[in-house]
């Protein structure tokens, strides 16, 4: 008897292996092609032209450079994080990479497309200096809240030193990000109620010498 | 960092701004970027295909020649492109590695013109993409491994046999019988002995009839004891000698001693001696009738008169791994199905399936599909697991086998390969010595006409029919009158070229009438001899008079002028006369031709004058 059944099964996965009976192949077909489909076209260069600081032939240069690294037109999370991890080699970019995704994929769709990379771009090279603080304040606040608490801050701050990695002279001690957030909220956090909102964000660093400057630093990368 | 990545960078550096606001210490000032590269379109002429890209995509790699200023010295002005005269079709690959910062292997190509053009434009090959980095390595290696083999070939068969010691002479004549005929004859007499021994050995156990006295039917090995005797004792006796002469000439004793084939050597000799050494001894006479078994070993002897025996040994050493998993496998499965069986048959009756190991029997012959019937299932269960066994064990043996065949095919080919190489070897070389006398024919004619415009200038004005004859392309032409040249700084008096055939004749043949080589040009060795005899030579003739372009009718002419015959005593004289002219001179002109040995004495010592190197120097021509 006990034969008889292991005849039956094998013979039955015999003849699956052949194809003849078809057991859940459908699902793995449209996946198939589900992802093929995703490709973006971004808007016009004159639309874009229009709604960005760049000019033509910056925005030529870009598109060319995204489109080389990403040919089905968007980004997504975990390409970003290997694009960006790139430029860190001796530590751990994803975190910041991730907070960074967060900061540009403005529509929140998972993916950031050609128009949401340019914008950011945008602001970030050719924007006012008030149009960076706020570009910066949304980064920090992870959950868009319009408040950064010090949790935000410290996941920020781990995130930025773990870019740095482990060969660091002096030796990173486990409690240097937390040091740094508390001298970060000291600066920043006027009213001492344990949060930075944007205007106290604002102020303050339009009051910082330091950061004035630094703001105006990356403007000709272009 | 990935080509395509670097055009991230400006994102990367816009990012940065996220970190300004929590930074404790002030930002450095960023770098100037003085020179804002134009991102402006480059031609790339490709021996007439034009590729264009931008200036960006081959400034990424800037060690590169397209990368760096080098490719300046390529920028062709009248058409403001870069040209370069190299093969378009692999440089498509080559630009493709700019544009995606990954390099491919295109298949079709041969790998040296692959590598010649990726060490042309600066990019070494270890960063080929991994998906043509088998292929590309694969193909290396065979190159590699054929060039190897022709210097090998080419080593083994330039020796000089004047410089091996005997014992290299000898040991050259065990790996290559067919050197000399001592070598061959030697090989045959064994590979003979080899077999007669073989065959020796299976005849023994022939029956061959009864006694008289005895019922029982006799082996001839009993019956012809002495016999088989002696023979043995005839062919252990040159197996020995064989292996103490291989022992003898083995450059590397310790290296000989642990080869395969000395191992074999010895196997099949020492029973012999054992059996010498122990016949009468009634205790260990079981084990002596062992050590006979190992006289069988004689045949593996062959393998050094039978390639296609090596070859199967060789391929077997590389097929180890896959032996290994058939063999491996092969016990799995004889385990389950045996243990399977034993309990499937456990039931039954006078089953002759009385332990597993029992069983390992059976499944043995079912599995290799024998199936000789001995051991038989009889429940069904048994019946059918047996199917199942023999059907599974078909389709285990089946996998490796091709893996192993196509490892044996591979390496026949090779030696194919090298067996049409090494037949090709003698054409080759026999077309590059034609090639170079062309080219010291050419020179002479070249020369010929030189002289005819110096002498006829004096005479009359234009000729030019003659010049005009010898029409060599102006790379020739140039090439000549650089040879010319150095005959002219050779000083004092004009070293000559000479043919090698001529100077090597003229070393060995004392007799300079008869000699009707062509005058062809080789370069001449060094001598501070041959410098002073042309010398002397030159001071008596006064003039020259130009009139044949015939080679033949100058040598002549150059032994009739000459006062003095050729005798020893003269030549003496003269070199006596101009030693020291040994001392100025100054030059010594490179010899490319093989000295003789004559040559390399005389040199040192003028005054001995030996002749048949002196001889030479009365031949060459010192014509202007």
């Amino acid at each position: 008897m006990i034969a008889v059944l292991v005849v039956v099964v094998v013979f039955v996965k015999v003849l699956e292996q052949f194809g003849l009976l078809e057991a859940g192949y459908d699902d793995s077909v449209e996946d198939e092609l589900e992802l093929s489909a995703v490709r973006h076209r971004p808007e016009g260069l004159e639309q874009l032209e229009a709604q960005t600081r760049f000019s033509r032939k910056e925005l030529q240069i870009l598109y060319r450079g995204f489109k080389n690294e990403c040919p089905s037109g968007v980004v997504n999370e975990e390409t970003f994080k290997d694009i960006y991890a790139q430029f860190f080699p001796q530590g751990d970019a994803s975190t910041y990479a991730h907070f960074l995704f967060n900061a540009f994929d403005t529509d929140h769709n998972g993916s950031v497309s050609f128009e949401d990379f340019v914008m950011g771009l945008s602001i970030l090279l050719r924007g006012t200096v008030q149009e960076k603080l706020i570009w910066a304040f949304n980064l920090y606040d992870i959950n868009k809240d319009g408040y950064i608490t010090k949790e935000e801050m410290l996941d920020i701050m781990k995130a930025i030193y773990d870019m740095m990695g482990k060969c660091t002279y002096p030796v990173l001690k486990e409690e240097t990000p937390r040091q740094h957030v508390e001298v970060f909220f000291q600066k920043m956090d006027k009213n001492k109620d344990g949060v930075v909102t944007i205007d106290e964000f604002i102020d303050c660093c339009q009051n910082d010498e330091n950061i004035m400057r630094s703001m105006h630093l990356f403007e000709n990368v272009l | 960092m990935a080509a395509g990545v670097a055009a991230w960078l400006p994102f990367a550096r816009a990012a940065a701004i996220g970190w300004m606001p929590v930074a404790s210490t002030p930002m450095p000032i960023p770098p100037q970027d003085k020179r804002k590269a134009q991102d402006g379109l480059i031609i790339l002429n490709v021996s007439g295909t034009k590729f264009q890209t931008w200036r960006t995509t081959l400034e990424r790699y800037p060690d590169t020649l397209l990368g760096s200023t080098e490719r300046d010295f390529f920028f062709h002005e009248e058409t403001s492109e870069y040209f370069f005269d190299r093969d378009p079709d692999i440089f498509r690959h080559i630009l493709n590695f700019y544009r995606t910062g990954k390099l491919h292997y295109p298949r079709q190509e041969c790998i040296s013109a692959y590598d010649e053009e990726l060490a042309f434009f600066g990019i070494i090959p270890e960063i080929i993409g991994d998906c043509c980095y088998e292929e590309y390595k694969d193909r290396r290696r065979e190159n590699a491994e054929r060039l190897q083999d022709d210097e090998e070939m080419d080593m083994n068969n330039d020796v000089a046999p004047v410089n091996l010691t005997f014992r290299e002479y000898l040991w050259r004549a065990f790996e290559n019988p067919h050197t000399s005929t001592l070598a061959l004859v030697f090989y045959y007499v064994t590979g003979f002995f080899i077999a007669i021994s073989v065959m020796a050995n299976v005849v023994e156990t022939v029956p061959c009839g009864t006694l008289p006295n005895r019922s029982k039917e006799v082996s001839c090995g009993d019956r012809y004891a002495l016999a088989f005797f002696c023979l043995d004792t005839a062919c252990v006796m040159i197996f020995t000698v064989e292996y103490l002469l291989r022992l003898i000439a083995a450059p590397s004793r310790c290296k000989f001693m642990k080869s395969v084939m000395s191992v074999i050597d010895v196997v099949a000799i020492m029973p012999y001696y054992i059996g010498l050494v122990m016949t009468d001894n009634d205790q260990v006479s079981g084990a002596f009738v062992t050590l006979r078994v190992f006289r069988v070993f004689r045949i593996f002897k062959f393998s050094r008169h039978s390639a296609g025996l090596r070859i199967l040994g060789y391929t077997l050493k590389s097929c180890a791994s896959e032996l290994g998993f058939l063999l491996f496998s092969l016990t799995m499965a004889i385990i389950i199905f045996a243990t399977v069986m034993f309990y499937a048959e456990k039931g039954s009756t006078a089953t002759k399936f009385t332990s597993i190991p029992a069983a390992f029997w059976y499944t043995i012959v079912t599995m290799t599909t024998l199936g000789y019937g001995d051991m038989v299932p009889k429940t069904i269960v048994g019946k059918v697991f047996g199917s199942i066994c023999s059907l599974s064990g078909v389709l285990v043996i089946a996998l490796p086998v091709p893996v192993i065949v196509s490892n044996f095919s591979r390496i026949y080919h090779q030696s194919q390969r090298a067996e049409k190489r090494r037949a090709q070897r003698k054409t080759r070389l026999a077309r590059i010595r034609a090639a170079k006398i062309r080219g010291t024919n050419a020179y002479m004619r070249y020369k010929q006409n030189g002289l005819l415009i110096d002498a006829l200038e004096e005479v009359t004005a234009p000729r030019q029919a003659l010049v005009g004859k010898s029409a060599s392309p102006p790379f020739e032409s140039q090439h000549h009158h650089l040879l010319h040249c150095l005959e002219k700084t050779t000083v004092r008096i004009n070293h000559e070229f000479v043919d090698e055939q001529t100077f090597q004749a003229n070393c060995m043949e004392i007799s300079v009438v008869n000699k009707s080589g062509s005058r062809t040009s080789s370069l001449s060795s060094s001598p501070h001899g041959l410098s002073s005899c042309c010398s002397r030579r030159h001071r008596k003739k006064s003039s020259f008079s130009l009139p044949s372009t015939n080679n033949q009718e100058l040598s002549t002419i150059q032994i009739r002028e000459r006062p003095v015959s050729n005798s020893r005593s003269s030549l003496n004289a003269k070199l006596d006369e101009t030693v020291p002219l040994k001392c100025d001179e100054a030059y010594i002109s490179p010899s490319m031709v093989r000295l003789s040995a004559p040559v390399a004495t005389s040199s040192d010592d003028a005054s001995t004058a030996t002749t048949t190197y002196s001889q030479s120097n009365i031949v060459r021509v010192s014509a202007l």
